[in-house]
């Protein structure tokens, strides 16, 4: 099996898809010669030539609507955001033209499109450079939402993106890129369900439940805790909507005290649903609150890049919560 | 700038007129259309103008909630739809657009459908009334915020030239749209790939109230063409041979590859904005009057009966056709009934999701 980090899963996997499906195209910014800032899309260029792999002016809403109107010509674009925050120029693009197109038309039109974008802090990036605003794209209806944290799950599951009849938006831990190098499945038709969370280790004290880059800080934690003697499940959901409920109750009503890590801001968050429904559904399995550790409601921030970030600390104090309660 | 021989210049001081408000040719060129079109012209621009005075009668009785008022802009609508093969080439017409939609050839028990949300509607009664669509003929479904249907466009149109084929789009908006980033990232992003798009602004120089004087710095719509490397033509949109003649050659010189072209259509909303609107309160009498004079239709049917091609019998009979065809339209838009509560959580996505699932059992519960 080919051994990769993030990143290069995410060219591997773009590679394998454009050489089995003509019908799909990369586009954005610098993604041609220069294979975009974070080499994402490195060597496509050169394999598939510029009708295919399309630099564009440097315009989301130029971006995102024109993979629309590529899409509903039968194509499969799968559209490069530079950066998370940037996405918001083609905020309208993608919330209302492409979240909306199969039913307000009643499914005679789709958008079987894909929008790729790099998120999450603790690159020294400052406000624009560090931002999670997956929350955004789960308010809205008609978009699914996926955020892998491996590179095995980042092959996976951006194929089953593209392979998707509808709109995709795949964000990717970019301070995971080249984090961890692991085998990824070789299979040209590997793929990773979306709306499947990942189970990563079990233990019977205490849930964690994260996605994205805090996984990395999950972790950690996870192995502190063991060191403490203090037994983690560890659950990285991978996609947010839809999410997998099933697996999450099922370890929450088992083990009976969860906490949830997201780096995204506190109030309103993905998490904020999860706790919700934990409470809602097993209140009676639960031995704790359901317990958020988040990033804050402040904008990201330069100087406190990495405190912003709930790191192993953090999540460890809550843990402590959970147990004591 | 994509270059070629070309009947008409872009950039030109005054808006393209073939015929005289009396109704004469006076175009430079031979008109080359035969008789049977001359007439089915005039026949679409009644149908439009008909259509919209119905769904303003169906608005006025409760019947629809909204309408976008049309009338005044049926030449270059009507010219719009016969400039390109209806179900080969993509529409992407804006809420006004049914006088477009009708003479492509829409049905209209589709398009009343649409307005009073039945399921005549192809689009299954999922919007508010003056977002018209279909599917068998490529007519992307109209969307509310102004300009976003522009970068769609520009990227069906590079979807086309990609193919290969020789399709093109035309899109269609109003002169408001104009300001919005949506459509100055479209027209750049169509310049740069060289796209085969039709933009065509159906300028009645008011976005709801505001005037064009308050929506653009430059003088005319046409010229902002200059800075997206493609040709900007001014149309008299009240003269709909003049915009069929201009459009079906700039449909013609985007099918064989010299890229997209900007068209700055005069034409006057009749109307209010909106069945929500009070249009007296910003527009003076006067002015509004002074258009009327102008009309398309009859300006166009004083055409066909200086070529006595024209007749009283004849718009006897077309008026009684239309008012038939409406009639039955109506009639089966209604018959075709409304979508039932469930409805609202189909095509969301593909398949019904859980949630969605759970929250259409609490609804119905």
């Amino acid at each position: 099996m080919p051994v990769m980090n993030l990143v290069q899963a995410v060219s591997y996997t773009l590679a394998s898809e454009m050489a089995r499906d003509e019908a799909v195209v990369v586009l954005g910014e610098d993604v041609g010669k220069r294979g975009g800032v974070f080499l994402a899309t490195e060597g496509l260029y050169d394999q598939f030539g510029p009708d295919r792999v399309i630099d564009t002016p440097l315009s989301e809403a130029g971006i995102i609507g024109a993979a629309l109107g590529m899409s509903v010509h039968g194509m499969r674009p799968v559209a490069e955001i530079q950066f998370a925050e940037y996405v918001f120029h083609g905020f309208d693009q993608l919330v209302s033209q492409v979240a909306k197109l199969r039913y307000r038309s009643a499914g005679q039109f789709t958008a079987p499109l894909v929008v790729r974008m790099p998120a999450g802090g603790g690159v020294k990036g400052g406000h624009h450079h560090s931002q999670n605003p997956e929350t955004h794209f789960v308010h809205t209806a008609g978009l699914h939402v996926v955020y892998p944290s491996t590179p095995s799950d980042t092959v996976g599951m951006l194929r089953s993106a593209i392979r998707s009849n509808d709109p995709v938006v795949l964000f990717e831990p970019k301070r995971l890129y080249r984090a961890v190098k692991e085998d990824v499945p070789e299979d040209p038709d590997h793929i990773v369900p979306v709306g499947r969370a990942a189970v990563r280790r079990e233990g019977d004290d205490v849930v964690l439940v994260s996605y994205g880059g805090s996984m990395a800080e999950t972790l950690q934690a996870a192995d502190a805790l063991a060191e403490q003697d203090v037994a983690s499940t560890v659950i990285d959901l991978r996609s947010l909507m839809p999410w997998d409920r099933d697996t999450v109750l099922e370890h929450a009503a088992r083990v009976g005290r969860v906490v949830l890590v997201s780096e995204s801001p506190h109030t309103a968050g993905f998490m904020s649903e999860v706790a919700a429904t934990i409470s809602e559904q097993v209140l009676d399995h639960l031995l704790a609150p359901p317990t958020r550790v988040s990033g804050a409601d402040t904008p990201y921030p330069y100087a406190q890049d990495r405190a912003y970030l709930p790191g192993p600390r953090r999540i460890l104090h809550a843990v402590q919560r959970v147990l004591e309660y | 700038m994509i270059e070629e021989s070309s009947r008409f210049e872009p950039f030109q001081d005054e808006p393209l007129r073939v015929t005289s408000d009396e109704g004469a040719w006076i175009a430079s060129f031979d008109l080359d259309l035969d008789e049977a079109e001359l007439q089915t012209l005039y026949r679409e621009l009644k149908r439009a103008r008909k259509l919209d005075e119905r769904l303003g009668v169906l608005q006025r009785s409760g019947k629809s909630s909204f309408v976008a008022p049309s009338s005044g802009h049926e030449g270059i609508q009507v010219a719009i739809a016969k400039s390109v093969q209806a179900g080969r080439d993509w529409l992407f017409p804006y809420y006004r657009d049914y006088g477009v939609v009708s003479a492509l050839g829409v049905p209209l028990e589709e398009i009343i459908g649409q307005m009073t949300g039945t399921l005549a509607d192809p689009a299954g009664a999922r919007q508010m009334p003056s977002h018209p669509s279909s599917g068998p003929l490529n007519v992307f479904t109209a969307l509310s915020p102004i300009a976003s249907h522009v970068p769609p466009a520009a990227g069906s149109g590079l979807a086309q030239k990609l193919a290969g084929k020789g399709d093109v789009t035309i899109c269609s908006f109003g002169d408001g749209a104009t300001s919005e980033g949506d459509w100055h990232a479209a027209m750049n992003f169509a310049g740069v790939q060289g796209a085969p798009v039709v933009f065509v602004c159906e300028n009645n120089r008011y976005a709801i109230s505001v005037g064009l004087e308050k929506q653009s710095g430059s003088a005319t719509i046409a010229e902002k063409a200059r800075a997206y490397g493609m040709p900007g033509y001014q149309v008299d949109g009240m003269d709909v041979l003049a915009s069929l003649y201009l459009l079906r050659e700039l449909v013609e010189r985007a099918r064989a590859g010299f890229g997209p072209a900007l068209v700055d259509a005069s034409v006057y909303r009749y109307g209010p904005h909106s069945s929500a609107d009070d249009d007296s309160i910003y527009r003076p009498a006067e002015e509004v009057a002074a258009w009327r004079a102008r009309d398309p239709l009859p300006r166009y049917r004083r055409f066909l009966e200086q070529r006595g091609s024209w007749s009283d019998a004849q718009e006897a009979a077309l008026d009684a056709a239309i008012e038939e065809e409406l009639d039955v339209a109506v009639r089966r838009a209604e018959a075709a009934g409304v979508p039932e509560l469930g409805a609202m959580f189909e095509d969301v996505y593909e398949r019904v999701p859980w949630h969605l699932e759970e929250q259409r059992e609490e609804m119905e519960r």
